[in-house]
Formats: structure tokens, C-alpha cells, sequence
């Protein structure tokens, strides 16, 4: 974080001088705007900016003006409009509501942070008659996109329970007309082929756990049965995939989607990770690392590891993907293509973790299996752990104006505005980036936090100074063709249940 | 803390020195301070009109050119921390214009959206990058 450059603050042209963020990558000044465009220039020219001495002629003038960086030949107002579309997600209220049928679940991961029982506590079941709290009261926030993603626990433990949900908000929809999202978070291990069938009718995408091949996806993920954990997930997400193609479905859009958590395991075994994403037809693999809350505050010295070590795994890893691209094997890296969505278009991607400010409480909300209504699944987990700071209120006695107008959503909000915290209101990569005040609390027991020791603010920092790195020594381009491409999400056709591309009888 | 003025004090993982607010203000050396919580424990301490005294102790063990290196450090963050409050202040008004004008004017179609519009469609047309084409799919497909 600190900026090795040698700057004069005394030869400073006010009146010349714009708005900008600066920091150096591999010996050149790199300078950000509001907006996340960004410019790369030699030092001894960005000190001559500084003093005011880069002349209209020259052509690094129209550079720095073009990127509103020159404040007496400034485009104001586009600006500002350029500002008001990258900001527009705080122009919509909550749209992914996160509902935990159960907390029952047959695995016992090693990083869990999902709060699990064991599989006979039917006592964390949600009821119908709270699920049907539920869907009404997500109906009522001001979204015109609404995603319903089911969690637990394992959520098909409960299973009544999201075949209600599902049929009462698509009959809902008819009179709502939203763009209604259906998601299932599942380690797959309890499904069934009439249950697969009923999730393709009714237009419910799925998300599984895959940490990489057999033994490391094995070791990660305990299960109580003594089969392969792997064996059955990788199975189902074969039998899904083939049934979407045989209705007809873009095998490109419609395929199951999977979560890796990087354990220590993990970090020499960069490259077969993604190998095994590309064998079962996923374009897209996040390189997530653990979290030491939930159960892996006390694996953790089992399977933990510093930020520096992780860094060093993903740099590696994001090399391999861009390998592959190369040779014409397409996968992205989510975290990558969330900020260079951010650093190379004019949009953001409402990525909830990673935005100014954050979206707990406020671009999404936890309903646990009570009707409890929390900031987002993390604050469900903390309360879990004893601290009911993240509770907003109840399906039974809420209203959603009171959840959205709770203390807590604008403490939250307050913690996570860039412009206002220390470090990073002048860090360089502060446009593009976010904060998550959650995590802050569950390190520091702080929401703000102290940023040069945040986990989350070094794996921000990492992943970006690398990925302007990438971009800095792109002689021929490649880098960028292959970044730009994954800054393009085609979304899935909109309210469900979605139209196949070819019908084709269930 | 001016150049003939950078005089450090070294103890067992432990550097000192002095800064002169009236050179450096005194944000601008919370400001440096700050980011260094990462590599050493920081106390700022005022022992005299408008002179502040830090205190850098390392985490670990240090050797003396590690100690000077890291006061080195945080006086070319000075300098850094120094511009960036430049830079903030000489703006400030016209960033609170454009974020009031991105944040709080009327809803409405944006000009720029359509003109942005304009240029990816007009890009698109000639893009040597297959940017059209689908990242997933392979160019050509």
C-alpha cells in the first residue's frame, strides 16, 4: 500500500491538476478516476503533470483528458452521468434473498460456516407457513429483479419446503411481474432424478461444492456416508447438464454452477483445479479463499494459510486460466472478471462484496430457517456464533421498510464507503474495489476494521495490482482480448420458468 | 522533518523520529502512520510546538538498516500522503458537484448511456477483439 515514488508536493498546479488516485505497478505511475478508468504514464511525466507542464499538444494531454484527469479541460457532467451508471445498483432495493430451509446437513466440511446440525435436528426445518412469510415479504422490497437462492444446512434436506417457495413465487410472479431468479445451493448428495426433473420444469438454476479432483474435493468435504463425496457430485452435475441439453437449453448458459474453497491442501494443486472445472463443462471457477470463521476457526491450523500464500496460489492459478484461454479452452476467473468488469466497462456488476457501499442489508438479505431476517448469510452465521448485531427484524412483526431503514443496514453502509475510510479514500484501486464490513467484525470485532491488516483488503489488493501488472506488460494485447471477453455476462433468459431453445418433452 | 532534520534514533527493533507539523500536517502524518499497521506497531506522540514524534517498532527482529529503511519509508509516504491531501483539497468542490449531479438528480435516460451505447455499437462493428462473441465461445463460433 505505501507508494514508492518520489513526488514534490510543492510543485503542485492546483487549477491544472483533476481529480485522481495514483499508486506505481512495475515502475510506472498508474492513475484512476471515479469511475475506474484508469492510465498507465512514466514518472518523470506524471510529475510533469503535477506541475502543470504536459502541453495540449502533446498526445499524453489527450490521455489524461480524456480520463477527466485535466481540470480545466474536464467534461464535468459526463463524468458525472458516467458516475451515475456505475452507481446504479443504489438505485434498487435488496434483489437476492437468501432463504435457509434447514441447518440439517450429511457433510461435515472442514471450513464449513454454515451453522449445520446433524441430519435428525428436524427442529431447524422452516415451516410453510414461514416460507410463505418469506416470499411475501421479499415481494415487497423495491427490486425489479427478485433472486431467491435456497441454503442451509443442506437445503434439499427440507425439500417441501423450496417446492413451495418455487410454485408460491412463480404464481406470485404472474401478478408481480419481476424478474424472478431461482437458485439451489446443494451438495447434490440427496438428490434424486424426480427432484432433478422437477428443478429443470420449473426453471431453478444449481449451484454445488467442487474443490478440485477426487481426493482433494474428498479430503475438503467429510461426508457422513463412507462414499465418494466427488463421486456423487460430479455424477449429478453430469445428469443435470445432459438433461438441460436434451430440452434444448445452451449448454454454455445452462449447466450447473460450482463453489471451490482453497484449503492449505489446495495450494500446490492450482492447475488440476481448474482442470477438473473444464472437464465438467463450467466456464467460470472462483478462487475463493477460506474464511477462518465457522468451522474453520478451529481447522485452522490445519488448513490455513497466510494471505501471502494464497496470493501466490491464485497468481498462479489465474496464469494457468489464461494459458488455457490461449490455446483456446474457455474459463474465466470470477474474482478477475468482477473488477475487470469495473476497471475496463462502464458497469458494475453489483457483486455485493465488493462494492462502495456494501450490499448486506441492502442488495441482499438471510432469512433463516425461523423467519429471522438477517444482512446476508454472514450476519445469520455470526448470530449463530452468539452475536445478534446483523438481525433486522422478523417475517412475522417486520415490515420492509423497517429492514431497510435498521440501524444496522446504515452502519453498514456507513463502514463501507471507500470515499470516507482511511487508506482506502486515496488508495488507487479505491473505484473499483469494496469493502465488507462483516468480515471486518469477524476478524476485528469491528465493522470498520483497520485496512492494512483486513484479509479481505489483501486479497483485494493482491488480485487487482496483479491483474494491472497483467495488463502493464501486455506488449501484444493477448492479456487484454482474453480480459475483455470475460467482462461479457450473457444472463440467463429472465423469469422463469425460462423457454427452451428447442422443446423437447420431459 | 526537513532533508538536514531526518534524524533517527535506533533501539532494539525499534525506530524514532520527529516530524514538523508545520511542514507536514498532521493527517498527513496519521495518514502515513496508518499504513504501516501491517509491518510494525506505530506510536505518535507530541513533545514539542507542532513536532510529533513516531515511533516504529517492529513485529520481529530488525537490523539497524532494516529500522533506517522502514524511517525512510514513512518519510517518502510524507511526501506521497502530502500530495494526495493536495489533490484532495484542490478538488474537493467539483468531486461533491458530480457526485450530487451522479447521485441525486432526476431519474431519466442518460446521455451518456446512449452515447456509450452508440460507441459499443459503432465498436463492436470493426472489433478486431471478437468483444461480440460470447467470452465462453471459442472465435469463430
Amino acid at each position: 500500500m505505501l507508494t514508492p515514488l518520489q513526488v514534490d508536493p510543492r510543485a503542485f498546479a492546483k487549477d491544472k491538476v483533476g481529480y485522481f488516485r495514483y499508486g506505481v505497478v512495475d515502475g510506472k505511475v498508474l492513475m484512476t478516476n471515479l469511475v475506474g478508468e484508469h492510465l498507465f504514464v512514466e514518472p518523470d511525466d506524471f510529475r510533469r503533470f503535477l506541475a502543470g507542464q504536459v502541453e495540449r499538444a502533446e498526445p499524453l494531454y489527450e490521455a489524461l483528458r480524456r480520463r477527466y484527469f485535466v481540470k480545466d479541460d474536464m467534461a464535468v457532467d459526463e463524468l458525472a452521468e458516467k458516475l451515475r451508471r456505475k452507481k446504479a445498483f443504489l438505485r434498487h432495493g435488496p434483489h437476492l434473498h437468501a432463504i435457509v430451509t434447514t441447518l440439517r446437513c450429511n457433510h461435515a466440511c472442514r471450513y464449513c460456516h454454515a451453522s449445520r446440525t446433524d441430519m435428525d435436528a428436524v427442529d431447524t426445518d422452516m415451516s410453510l407457513d414461514t416460507a410463505r412469510k418469506v416470499v411475501d415479504f421479499a415481494f415487497t422490497t423495491p427490486t425489479p429483479l427478485l433472486g431467491f437462492e435456497f441454503q442451509g444446512g443442506e437445503p434439499t434436506a427440507n425439500w417441501p419446503v423450496i417446492e413451495f417457495v418455487v410454485d408460491y413465487a412463480l404464481e406470485k410472479n404472474r401478478y408481480e411481474h419481476k424478474e424472478l431468479l431461482l437458485s439451489l445451493v446443494s451438495n447434490l448428495t440427496l438428490m434424486t432424478d424426480e427432484k432433478m426433473r422437477w428443478l429443470v420444469d420449473k426453471g431453478v438454476m444449481v449451484c454445488t461444492s467442487l474443490d478440485g479432483p477426487a481426493d482433494l474435493h474428498d479430503k475438503n468435504r467429510g461426508w457422513m456416508e463412507k462414499q465418494s463425496s466427488h463421486a456423487v457430485v460430479t455424477a449429478w452435475m453430469d445428469k443435470f447438464n445432459a438433461e438441460w441439453v436434451r430440452r434444448g437449453f445452451d449448454a454454455d448458459l445452462f449447466h450447473v454452477d460450482a463453489l471451490m474453497t482453497t484449503t492449505r491442501y489446495s495450494l500446490d494443486r492450482g492447475p488440476e483445479i481448474v482442470d477438473e472445472y473444464v472437464r465438467r463443462g463450467i466456464r467460470s471457477i472462483h478462487l475463493r479463499p477460506l474464511n477462518p470463521f465457522g468451522f474453520a476457526v478451529n481447522t485452522w491450523k490445519q488448513i490455513g494459510y497466510s494471505m501471502d500464500e494464497f496470493l501466490a496460489f491464485y497468481k498462479t492459478t489465474l496464469d494457468y486460466i489464461l494459458e488455457l484461454n490461449r490455446r483456446g479452452v474457455f474459463i474465466q476467473e470470477r474474482l478477475a472478471s468482477i473488477f475487470l468488469t469495473k476497471m475496463l466497462t462502464p458497469d458494475d456488476p453489483n457483486y455485493s462484496d465488493c462494492r462502495s457501499p456494501c450490499g448486506s442489508g441492502s442488495a441482499q438479505l438471510a432469512y433463516s430457517y425461523d423467519g429471522t431476517i438477517y444482512t446476508d448469510d454472514e450476519g445469520r452465521m455470526a448470530a449463530h456464533m452468539g452475536n445478534d448485531f446483523f438481525k433486522l427484524g422478523h417475517v412475522d412483526t417486520s415490515s420492509v421498510d423497517e429492514v431497510l431503514r435498521h440501524p444496522t443496514v446504515k452502519a453498514l453502509a456507513v463502514a463501507s464507503i471507500q470515499e470516507a475510510l482511511p487508506a482506502c479514500h486515496s488508495c488507487v484501486f479505491s473505484s473499483t474495489c469494496g469493502v465488507q464490513p462483516l468480515h471486518n467484525y469477524m476478524f476485528d470485532g469491528d465493522i470498520f476494521g483497520q485496512r492494512p491488516l483486513s484479509r479481505k483488503c489483501q486479497e483485494f489488493y493482491g488480485v487487482q495490482a496483479y491483474l494491472y501488472h497483467l495488463l502493464s506488460n501486455d506488449t501484444d494485447g493477448s492479456v487484454q482480448r482474453i480480459f475483455r471477453r470475460w467482462t461479457i455476462q450473457r444472463s440467463r433468459p429472465g423469469t422463469t420458468p425460462y423457454a427452451p431453445a428447442a422443446e423437447v418433452s420431459s | 522533518m526537513t532533508e538536514n532534520q531526518l534524524t533517527t534514533e535506533l533501539a532494539e527493533r525499534r525506530v524514532r523520529f520527529q516530524v514538523d507539523e508545520s511542514v507536514y500536517d498532521l493527517d498527513v502524518i496519521m495518514g502515513s502512520a496508518y499504513l504501516f499497521l501491517d509491518r510494525c506497531y506505530v506510536f505518535l506522540d507530541r513533545v514539542g510546538d507542532r513536532r510529533v514524534q513516531v515511533v516504529l517498532r517492529t513485529r520481529g527482529a530488525a537490523s539497524e538498516e532494516e529500522l533506517g529503511a522502514l524511517a525512510g519509508q514513512f518519510a517518502n509516504e510524507l511526501l506521497n500522503q502530502a500530495l494526495r491531501k493536495q489533490i484532495g483539497e484542490a478538488n474537493g468542490r467539483l468531486r461533491e458537484y458530480i457526485m450530487a449531479r451522479a447521485l441525486f438528480s432526476a431519474d431519466g435516460p442518460s446521455t451518456i448511456d446512449r452515447l456509450l451505447a452508440e460507441l459499443d455499437a459503432e465498436e463492436m462493428a470493426s472489433d478486431d477483439l471478437d468483444i461480440p462473441v460470447p467470452w465462453e465461445k471459442p472465435p469463430g463460433a
